[in-house]
C-alpha cells in the first residue's frame, strides 16, 4: 500500500532539502563547531557569525530588527517565556492577564498555571467564526492587566486575528501584547513592527525548518515612541547567552536551519499562495458535495493552508480510523483516543461535542497536489457514506 | 489508537450492517448518538433459534466491530436473553481498552433488549398455538 497523503502541515512540515543541506554543512564543517559564545578564538567567532546571520534572516522575514530576535527551543518555550517572564517581572504591581479560549495549549496552560499561583486570567470567547473583536479586548482590560496574549493564525481553524487593532487597544491601555505567530510565517504576511505587538513567538518546524528551535521576538521601543520596552524575567539561568534572557549554548546548526527556512518562507511567491488557495477551494467544494459537512471558522479571515470541517452523522474516532490508511491528518483536537477531549477551539465556537469530535483539520503545504486533494475527497466521500450507513444516520 | 486485526476486519467490512423487517423480527437499542455511542440489533427468530441478525451502530471502531461480529455469530444460535459471548470475553477478543468497556455494556444492553423481545414474542406464539 502506498504512503498516506500528508495533509497535516499545520502540525509539522518536512524539512526543506535546502535547509537540511545548510544544516549539514554547519554540522560537518571543521571550523564551525565552536561555541558561539566563545569569543576568545576563531572557532567561536565563526559560529557566532552564523548565529547572527540567521538572526538577520529571521528579522528580515518577520519585519523586525535582528536584535529583537531571541532564540528559544521552539514556540512553546517562547510562549512560556513571554507569559511567565512578563507576569513574574511585573508581579508586584499587575497580576491580570487576558487571553482567548481558542489559544494553543502552550499559551493556555501557562495561563492556568499562573491562575494556580494567584494571577487572574480573563479568557475571551471569539465569535462563531473564531474572530475576536478588539472591543472585547478593550472591555476585558483592567487597571492591573499586565499582558494580553492573542495568537495571529489559529492552529486548528486557520483564522487570522486583527493584531494591529488589538495592539492599538493594548498600547492605549498600557498592557503588553504577546502574539503567538507559530502558524503564520509563510502562510500570510507577518510584519512585527507593523503589528505593534511587544512580543511574538515563532517556530521553525512549521515553516519547513528543523524541530527544536524557535524564537521570541522582543520589541525594543524608542523613548521617542512614547512607549517603554517590555521587560521580563528569564526562565532559564546558567549563562549570559541571549542578552541574559535565555541561558544555554545556542545550537548553531538549528538556528542556521531556522534562518534559512524563514528566508525561503519570506520569498514564497504569490503564485504559490494562490495555488494553495485554489487547492483549498477545490477541497472545500469536494467536501461540501458529500453533504452534512460544516466548515469551521471564518472562510474570509483565514489562511488558505488550513481548512477545518465537521462531519455530521459520523463518530470522530471511527472517522479517523477509517481514513487513516489513506490520509495523514488530524482531528480538530488531538482526540485520537477514546479518552480524548473534543476540540476546545470548536467548542468555543459553539459547535456541539459530537460535531467537535467528528471534525478534521486539513493542513495544506508545498507538497500538496491536485491529486492529493482529489484522493482526500474520494476517501472521505466513501468512508463518511459507509459510516453513516452503518450508523443509520 | 491501534486496533487488532479482528477489530479492523469487522470495522472495515461490517457485512451485517442494516435492518431487518417482518413480523418475526425483534428490535432492541441502547445508548444515544448525543452521548457518542448508540447500537441497535434486529433479531429474526423462528421458535427459539436465531435465523438472522442485523445491526446499526454509531460509535468507535470497537463498538462497530463487536456489534458486527455478534450479528454474524447469531444465525443458528439458541435464543437467550444474554450475549453469545460475555463482555469480558469480547473485550479480550477485540482488545478493547479498559476505559472503553462501558461501550461494550451498551452493545450488551441493545442485544439483551432485542433478545428479550424476541423471546417474549416466541413465548406468546407458543401459548397461542393449540
Amino acid at each position: 500500500m502506498s504512503a498516506p497523503v500528508y495533509l497535516d502541515h499545520a502540525s509539522t512540515t518536512p524539512v526543506d532539502p535546502r535547509v537540511a543541506q545548510r544544516m549539514a554543512e554547519v554540522l560537518s564543517a571543521e571550523s564551525q563547531f565552536g561555541n558561539p559564545s566563545s569569543s576568545s578564538h576563531s572557532f567561536g567567532d565563526e559560529a557566532a557569525a552564523l548565529v547572527e546571520s540567521a538572526r538577520k534572516q529571521v528579522g528580515v522575514a518577520v519585519g523586525c530588527s535582528a536584535d529583537d530576535v531571541l532564540w528559544t527551543s521552539g514556540a512553546t518555550e517562547a510562549n512560556n517565556l513571554a507569559i511567565f517572564g512578563v507576569a513574574q517581572y511585573y508581579r508586584e504591581s499587575r497580576r491580570h492577564i487576558v487571553t482567548a479560549r481558542t489559544e494553543h495549549k502552550a499559551v493556555l496552560d501557562p495561563c492556568r498555571e499562573l491562575e494556580r499561583r494567584g494571577w487572574k486570567v480573563t479568557y475571551l470567547v471569539p465569535d462563531r467564526e473564531g474572530l475576536l473583536d478588539p472591543g472585547q479586548v478593550a472591555d476585558a482590560l483592567q487597571p492591573d492587566t499586565v499582558l494580553v496574549s492573542v495568537m495571529h493564525v489559529n492552529n486548528e481553524i486557520g483564522v487570522v486575528q486583527n493584531i494591529p487593532a488589538i495592539a492599538a487597544v493594548c498600547a492605549q491601555h498600557g498592557a503588553w501584547l504577546h502574539v503567538d505567530a507559530a502558524q503564520s510565517v509563510g502562510k500570510c504576511p507577518v510584519h512585527f513592527s507593523s503589528f505593534g505587538a511587544d512580543l511574538m513567538s515563532l517556530s521553525a518546524h512549521k515553516v519547513y525548518g528543523p524541530k527544536g528551535v524557535g524564537a521570541l521576538i522582543v520589541a525594543r521601543r524608542d523613548v521617542a515612541e512614547g512607549r517603554r520596552s517590555v521587560q521580563f524575567t528569564p526562565l532559564l539561568f546558567g549563562g549570559g547567552q541571549e542578552r541574559n534572557l535565555r541561558a544555554g549554548t545556542v545550537a548553531t546548526h538549528q538556528v542556521v536551519g531556522m534562518g534559512q527556512a524563514f528566508e525561503l518562507a519570506s520569498t514564497t511567491s504569490s503564485i504559490e499562495t494562490a495555488r494553495i488557495a485554489q487547492l483549498q477551494q477545490r477541497l472545500w467544494r469536494g467536501l461540501a458535495a458529500i453533504g452534512g459537512v460544516l466548515r469551521n471558522g471564518s472562510a474570509v479571515h483565514s489562511v488558505p493552508h488550513l481548512l477545518n470541517a465537521s462531519f455530521e452523522g459520523v463518530e470522530g474516532e471511527s472517522l479517523l480510523a477509517a481514513i487513516r490508511p489513506h490520509l495523514a491528518l488530524s482531528t480538530g483536537s488531538a482526540c485520537t483516543s477514546a479518552l480524548g477531549e473534543p476540540s476546545y477551539v470548536l467548542r468555543a465556537l459553539g459547535r456541539s461535542e459530537r460535531l467537535s469530535e467528528s471534525s478534521l483539520r486539513f493542513g495544506l503545504g508545498r507538497s500538496t497536489t491536485v491529486a492529493d486533494i482529489e484522493m482526500a475527497v474520494a476517501v472521505l466521500s466513501r468512508e463518511v457514506s459507509r459510516l453513516r450507513k452503518v450508523a443509520g444516520t | 489508537m491501534n486496533y487488532n486485526a479482528l477489530t479492523r476486519r469487522y470495522f472495515e467490512m461490517p457485512a451485517a450492517a442494516g435492518e431487518l423487517s417482518g413480523a418475526d423480527v425483534s428490535r432492541g437499542a441502547s445508548g444515544s448518538v448525543a452521548a457518542g455511542t448508540w447500537v441497535q440489533f434486529d433479531l429474526q427468530a423462528a421458535s427459539t433459534t436465531l435465523q438472522a441478525a442485523r445491526f446499526l451502530a454509531f460509535g468507535c471502531p470497537h463498538t462497530i466491530a463487536v456489534a458486527a461480529w455478534l450479528t454474524e455469530q447469531a444465525p443458528g444460535r439458541v435464543l437467550t436473553p444474554a450475549l453469545p459471548e460475555g463482555v469480558q470475553a469480547l473485550s479480550t477478543r477485540f482488545e478493547v481498552p479498559i476505559p472503553k468497556l462501558g461501550r461494550l455494556l451498551i452493545v450488551e444492553d441493545a442485544w439483551i433488549a432485542a433478545a428479550t423481545r424476541a423471546l417474549a414474542r416466541v413465548n406468546a406464539l407458543i401459548k397461542i398455538a393449540p
